[in-house]
This record gives structure tokens, sequence and C-alpha cells, in this order.
């Protein structure tokens, strides 16, 4: 399989995340969410034929095809086994781990995994900016998953060194204060629209992996509120496969949805 | 209050004079899907004030009713337009503090509902264990040991709203109300079991025996329900699954509208002020043929 050498930085993201999923994996999404669905349909068709998705946290094993909607749509749960009822069936799965996968985004993420979606400002209750709220991710955050956050404004206001407000719960405040609390899993890989980064495994610090074609790691750095933790070389993330950015383009994501998760960024797709 | 098997079907104003103001209204809904919103109108044009509005996920409904100055609190989990963005007047009203949240995660308030539908004084979840949403409410949530194991829980105390207001596909008279599919959203499942009121819109009323012959669709038994109301596309501009799609004109129309608070008026004017009846609000539509194009899942 050869690689492409034309790519844009979303079809990097989707290609970069669907790698990182295998057919273990059983994964619900939220709203908003087209990098992650797209990842997930793109592993499935490729090298994950066995990975569980349940759409929107109703449709099991659901088959659209493409992505065609918003992803909490019912438009996505087409093909399903079931439509899983939330109230008994899809907490129960996701309170006890069953259903052990899902992706965040958030207005800020901290060197700790830990994000927030709710209000920016010192205050809860005078917020400078009101956010959406935390929706699925305050849940998720303490519920044992294994997170993987996505973002496409890599900038010092999104990655900051401290959440204006824990909305979510990540590696908390680094070391073992998460195993402290009794919570398993948490943040695995946090995919950007500059690089890809994971948690060192002592400090739980965020560290650099990879940087994206044209970036360098000091301008990932200068992106970024806190100090990453920085390996001696970094390497290039791996451009996408022909195959795997031709599946996106023509039948995982062909109105190419997932761009509209650019509004905002300085990353142009 | 009793609701006996006995006819329960009365015109929006009726149904609406059941919620007074001040009261806690659990409301059905989500960004973009099934959600009580001719009743939603109604509430507005009736001039209700300092309602508790709680739901799961609030959407273009309750950025309506916040707008128009009907709401005192909101407890939810996230306020937004899915794909259409930001609810701007709840943006507005939260960045002005004329608005009290009071943020849960998704389980926390479920499990308020869920102790509040089982008559006991709390149920108990792991979600939120170590986040900053628990500091918000801890007058509702708090962090126990478990009495067998000695690990961290969160107690939520019990939440009987004093009515719920959704959506569904069609009922008989008593108010046996179905769904097609069955329930699948949490609100649909507890909300009416939770809530000491609960009101009812549906798209068709059908025969009881009609009821009998399909009990398996049957989510809501009559003796929860107080009032019912017959509204064809009563969730519009949301989606009703599977019946009709989100009207995606008129979603795009008040995300860009209500940017501003004039804007959002304008709006206001046209879509509920401006239309007494929900026979009005169908016309202004463009009638059957323009609604039959939202019965497309494409």
């Amino acid at each position: 399989m050869g690689t492409a050498r034309e790519y844009t930085i979303d079809e990097l993201m989707v290609v970069t995340l669907a790698k990182a999923f295998t057919s273990d994996d059983i994964i619900l999404n939220g709203t908003v969410s087209f990098i992650p669905v797209s990842a997930v349909l793109l592993a499935r068709a490729t090298h994950a034929p066995g990975l569980t998705w349940v759409a929107g946290a109703v449709g099991v094993d659901a088959q659209p095809g493409s992505v065609i909607g918003n992803t909490l749509d019912p438009t996505m749960w087409k093909g399903c086994v079931m439509y899983l009822p939330q109230y008994e069936d899809m907490w129960s799965y996701v309170h006890r781990g069953t259903l052990e996968t899902f992706c965040i985004r958030g207005a800020q993420i901290d060197q700790y995994g830990n994000i927030n979606n709710s209000i920016i400002g010192s205050d809860y209750h005078k917020p400078k900016v009101r956010l959406p709220g935390s929706a699925g991710m305050g849940d998720m955050g303490s519920l044992d998953k294994r997170v993987f956050i996505w973002s496409t404004t890599h900038n010092p206001r999104t990655f900051v060194k401290k959440v204006d407000f824990r909305a979510c719960v990540g590696w908390l405040d680094g070391g073992d204060s998460r195993a402290k609390l009794g919570l398993r899993n948490g943040p695995q890989l946090v995919i950007t629209d500059l690089c890809v980064m994971d948690f060192e495994p002592n400090s739980k610090r965020m560290r650099l992996v990879s940087v994206h074609r044209g970036i360098t790691p000091k301008q990932v750095q200068e992106q970024t509120a806190f100090e990453l933790v920085m390996p001696a070389s970094v390497p290039e993330t791996p451009a996408p496969d022909a195959e795997y950015l031709r599946l996106l383009r023509e039948v995982v994501d062909p109105k190419a949805m997932r761009k509209i998760e650019f509004r905002g960024s300085a990353t142009k797709v | 209050m009793t609701a006996r098997k006995e006819d329960k079907l009365v015109s929006l104003p009726q149904a609406a004079a059941l919620v007074r103001d001040g009261d806690t209204i659990a409301m059905q809904g989500m960004g973009t899907q099934m959600s009580p919103l001719a009743l939603v109108r109604e509430l507005i044009r009736a001039g209700k004030r300092d309602l508790q509005v709680a739901m799961v996920v609030g959407g273009i409904g309750l950025d309506w009713m916040i707008a128009a100055g009907c709401v005192r609190k909101v407890l939810a989990i996230i306020i937004n337009l899915d794909e259409f963005g930001m609810a701007n007047n709840f943006r507005r009203a939260a960045e002005a503090q004329k608005l009290e949240i009071e943020e849960y995660t998704e389980h926390q308030i479920l499990t308020r509902l869920g102790a509040g539908a089982l008559g006991l004084p709390f149920g108990v979840t792991r979600s939120g264990l170590g986040s900053d949403v628990l500091s918000l409410h801890p007058d509702t949530t708090k962090v126990i040991e478990c009495p067998f194991t000695g690990k961290p829980v969160i107690a939520c105390r019990a939440l009987e709203p004093d009515v719920a207001i959704l959506h569904a596909h069609r009922a008989d008279r008593f108010g046996n109300v179905q769904f097609f599919p069955k329930p699948i959203w949490a609100d649909v499942d507890v909300f009416p079991r939770a809530a000491k009121k609960v009101i009812v819109t549906v798209e068709e009323i059908v025969e009881n025996e009609e009821i009998r012959r399909t009990p398996i669709h049957t989510g809501i038994p009559y003796f929860k329900v107080d009032a019912l109301v017959h509204v064809p596309y009563g969730a519009h501009p949301c989606s009703l699954f599977p019946k009709y799609n989100f009207d995606r004109t008129v979603f795009q129309r008040y995300a860009d509208e209500s940017r501003t608070p004039e804007g959002t008026r304008a709006f206001l004017d046209e879509f509920v002020y401006g239309l007494k009846t929900h026979d009005q609000y169908l016309a202004k539509l463009g009638g059957a043929a323009a609604l039959k194009s939202l019965e497309s899942w494409d």
C-alpha cells in the first residue's frame, strides 16, 4: 500500500485516529464528532473490521455507509442491530465499562488531558465566555474510558496549563492521582491540527509523539501554553496510505462533513 | 394528580395552563431532535415566568424560552443546536448573569430523576468523580462512602419535576402514549415517571382498540398522563424519528438571526408571537406539501 503525497490536515487527522483503533475497540460517540466518526468508519473498512461502534450512543453496530448527518442524528443509526435505550441499557454498558472508548474535544485541554467545554473565566457563575456545557465528557472522564482527544485549534488558548473548569477528568493532577481516586483507563492520545501527542507514563504529562508535515516541534511548543515532554527526536506523522485516503474521500465522508470542525481553526482545509 | 381512564384530550392553551409560573418542568429534547415545541411556543405566548427547566440536552426550544424571559434556572448537561452551533440566547443570558445554571453530568441528572421516579431520597453514580461539576451543586450531589466497600460514590438527590412535557408519535384519548420505535432517549423514559404531572403532545390520535392491538409500542400508560394534545408536526423544527427530519432551513435561520437579541426578537415575532394557533404555524411552513419534504432521511 503506497502513501499519498497530496493530503490535507483533516484527512491526516482522520487517518491517524483511525489507525489508533483496533477490532477490539467498542466505541460510542457524541455530538459534532465528525473526525472520530469518520475514523471509526474508516478503521472498520480497513484494518479493524471487528470494531464495534454504537452510533450516537444509540445505533448498535450501525452501518450508515458514510457520514450523512450530524453524528448524534438518527440518520447515522442506519442498518444497526439495536436502538440502545439510553436510560437503562446505554448507561449500564457505559457505567460498568463495556463501552470503553470515547473521543472528546473541548475549548480547553490541559497538560494532564483534563478538558473544559463549560465556561472561560475564573468564576463559573460569572463567565467571560459561556460554552455549551460538559455533556458526555463529564461522565466519560470519570467512568473508566480510554479517551482519545482531538482538536482542530492547537493554540495556547486551547492547550492551557490548567483548565478554567475541570468538566472532564483526565489524568487529574498527574502521577497516580487518577488511580488514587479509583478511576481506570484515561486519556490515551491527542491528535491536533499540528501534531500527535500522548502522555508520559509516570508523570502523565502530555508528550509530543510526531509533528505533521511542515510543522516543527518548536512551533508546537510555541502554540502550547504548558511545557510539553519533548523526546530527543520527533518524527513526522506518517502520511496517509493511498487506499485509506481514497476510502475516506469516496466512501466514508464524501461530503467532507469533517471540515465543519475547522471553523475557527488557524489551519485551513 | 390522579389521572383516571378518561378523555385527556385538550387544546394547547388548556395544556399550557397546567404549567404554573415557578414550576420545575422536565422538557424532552436534544439539539435537533424530538421536543414538544408546539407546546413550548404556547408556553411562550402564555407568558410563563420563573420556570426551572430540567433537560438532558437543551436545544432550540430552551433557547427560545430563555430569550422570551420564561426561564429562571436551567438544569442540563449541555445546551446547543448540534451542528448549527451555540444556543446564542443561552450564552448571552449566562454571560449577563441573568440565568441560573445547574450543570450536571448526564448520569448525575438521570440519577436524580431516577430516584424521583422510584420515590427514593437519592440514587448513586460514579459519573463526575474528581470533576469540578460536583462543586456546582453541593445541595444535590455529594461524594459519600459506599457502606459496603468504602469506595467513593456520588449521592444524587431525588428530583421530582412539577410537570414533564413530551412529544410522541401517537396516543389514544386516555393517554396511552406510543412511540415508534419504543423509547430510546432517557428523557422519554424517566421524565414522565419522575414528574408529578405529565403533558404529552402527539402526532396522531388513535382508537383504544388500536393501542390494545399494539401494546408493545406503549411507553407511557394512561394513569401517568394528565393532558394530551393533538399536534401534527408538533416537534417542528426538530425531528421526530422516523416520521420527519429536522428543518434545516428554519434551524439555519435561527442560528443566524439569534446572533443578536433583535434578530431573535424578529424570529420569535414571526414564528411564535405572530402565530396564535398551531394550524397557523403549519400554514406558515407551507402546508402539507412542504412538510412532506421533511420526511426524508438521506
